[in-house]
């Protein structure tokens, strides 16, 4: 059953131009530069500190890293993370 | 926008000490609590920005994680507004500076009496004290202006008006005062003799016995009216009373150029503003003296006083206005026309208020120098009548 509410999704996302992370469930990322970062849709904090952020996703984790880390906002959804961004890694299970 | 309200409510900066804040974040965004600014310090600690209504929450999600807490630092109006309040001696002071200038500038400082002699005023700031409208009272406290007036010109019973004003911290009454007919002066007996030499226009005489008629020429101090009635054996002696007109001749000479030049200002103007310190004068404001062809310079010094002292400096003020000659020519005929003008205004000064100019004749005119030079000669009518007391002889 998932598995074809996964296709019959992608299909749509393809075929019907909707924008993928609202079909999807899929997290929005927006960065500026190394200085921002702002994350949609995310499932909570597993971890965090000075180096690294590490959120949870509908499916696997983000892992972010860098310096200075502060979160400067954080909703149910969404997080704005400012410092030094060096790495975002998906991590999928 | 957020954060501005966050400020405006007043929040908190905690530092959360033990191993799992993420999960203190998560449980925090669970359960709606607003946390912000989240800053990891090391390993076990991190500072987070909390809302003080959301704190009593943000406390018991904190213990079931089995996390400490240590407030930081508090921020926002709330926590401004109790510093402050430690600081309450300046706040005290601004207030109570505000409420005395308050009070002071309600307070009647002056009290001004116009258009009353000296006793009216004395009586006038007796019952404006019985009023209570005197020096350091509250204005607020007072019955209202027109009611002060209405007061007062009832109370004061030898004023016909009293007209009360109020501006800022003063009081200004004006008077006027009731004016008693003067009594009537007597007379003693007395001739009407005349003050000019002239042709007798009219005799209009009260009493007395007339001695000059219509178109008599009268010499300077010879009598018009006699004092002396009733029979040549038995005079009686009255005080002599009447209007003799007579026609009085007068002469006046002008002058009148024909070509005068004036000196009008334009309009425009620069000032240059000094300091002047010990007697030196320090330009300030203004360095130009404007491009004038002509210009006319005022100077205006205020020096400036502590208490009764003058002090060395002063602030000058100088104007330099641009001045343009304007010319103005007349003709013969029209310089006539202005000297006549001319002539009979300085006449009119001359005369009495009730003379009457009957008319006028040019007597001489020439031209020399670029100037007309005018004789005038004016038929007058006025009174010439003057009393002349007779000498009581004693013994008769």
């Amino acid at each position: 059953m998932g598995k074809l509410r996964q296709q019959v999704n992608k299909w749509m996302m393809q075929n019907l131009e909707l924008p993928a992370d609202v079909v999807m469930d899929l997290p929005r990322i927006t960065m500026i530069g190394q200085l921002h970062i702002y994350i949609e849709n995310h499932r909570g904090v597993k971890a965090f500190s000075n180096e690294q952020l590490t959120l949870k996703l509908k499916q696997g984790m983000l892992h972010i890293k860098g310096s200075e880390f502060v979160i400067k906002t954080i909703l149910p959804e969404e997080i704005l993370l400012e410092g030094t961004i060096a790495s975002v890694d998906f991590e999928n299970e | 926008m957020k954060t501005k309200w966050n400020h405006l409510k007043g929040y908190v900066r905690v530092e959360i000490i033990g191993q799992d804040s993420s999960s203190f974040i998560n449980t925090c965004i669970q359960s709606g609590i607003s946390i912000w600014d989240i800053q990891p310090i090391d390993n076990n600690r991190a500072l987070v920005s909390i809302s003080v209504t959301d704190i009593q929450k943000a406390r018991g999600i904190l213990k079931e994680n089995k996390l400490k807490i240590r407030i930081k630092e508090k921020k926002g109006t709330p926590f401004l507004l109790k510093r402050m309040w430690k600081r309450n001696g300046f706040i005290l002071g601004m207030l109570s500076f505000i409420f005395l200038l308050f009070l002071l500038s309600n307070m009647i400082w002056n009290i001004n009496v116009t258009g009353a002699n000296p006793k009216t005023e004395y009586e006038l700031r007796k019952a404006a004290v019985e009023l209570g409208v005197t020096k350091g009272k509250f204005i607020f406290l007072l019955p209202n202006v027109r009611e002060i007036q209405r007061d007062l010109t009832e109370k004061m019973d030898n004023v016909t008006w009293i007209g009360v004003t109020q501006h800022g911290t003063s009081y200004r009454f004006e008077v006027v005062e009731k004016e008693i007919p003067e009594a009537k002066q007597v007379t003693g007996p007395r001739h009407l003799v005349a003050t000019k030499e002239a042709v007798i226009h009219s005799v209009f005489v009260e009493k007395g016995q007339p001695i000059v008629g219509v178109n008599d020429y009268v010499k300077k101090g010879s009598l018009l009216v006699s004092g002396l009635i009733g029979k040549e054996k038995k005079p009686q002696l009255v005080s002599a009373k009447g209007e003799i007109w007579g026609e009085v001749w007068y002469q006046t000479e002008v002058e009148v150029p024909l070509n005068t030049s004036f000196q009008t200002y334009t309009g425009k103007y620069k000032n240059r503003h000094y300091v002047s310190l010990f007697g030196l004068n320090v330009p300030v404001y203004g360095f130009s003296e404007g491009e004038f062809k002509d210009k006319t310079e005022t100077l205006n010094e205020s020096p400036l006083y502590l208490a009764k002292w003058k002090m060395p400096f002063s602030y000058i003020k100088k104007e330099f206005r641009e001045t343009d000659g304007v010319k103005r020519s007349y003709s013969k005929a029209e310089a006539i026309e202005v000297g006549k003008k001319m002539a009979k205004k300085e006449l009119s000064k001359k005369l009495p208020e009730d003379a009457k100019i009957n008319g006028e004749k040019v007597w001489q005119q020439n031209v020399s120098n670029g100037k007309v030079k005018l004789t005038m000669l004016y038929q007058v009518i006025e009174n010439i009548a003057s009393a002349q007391p007779i000498p009581i002889q004693q013994g008769e």
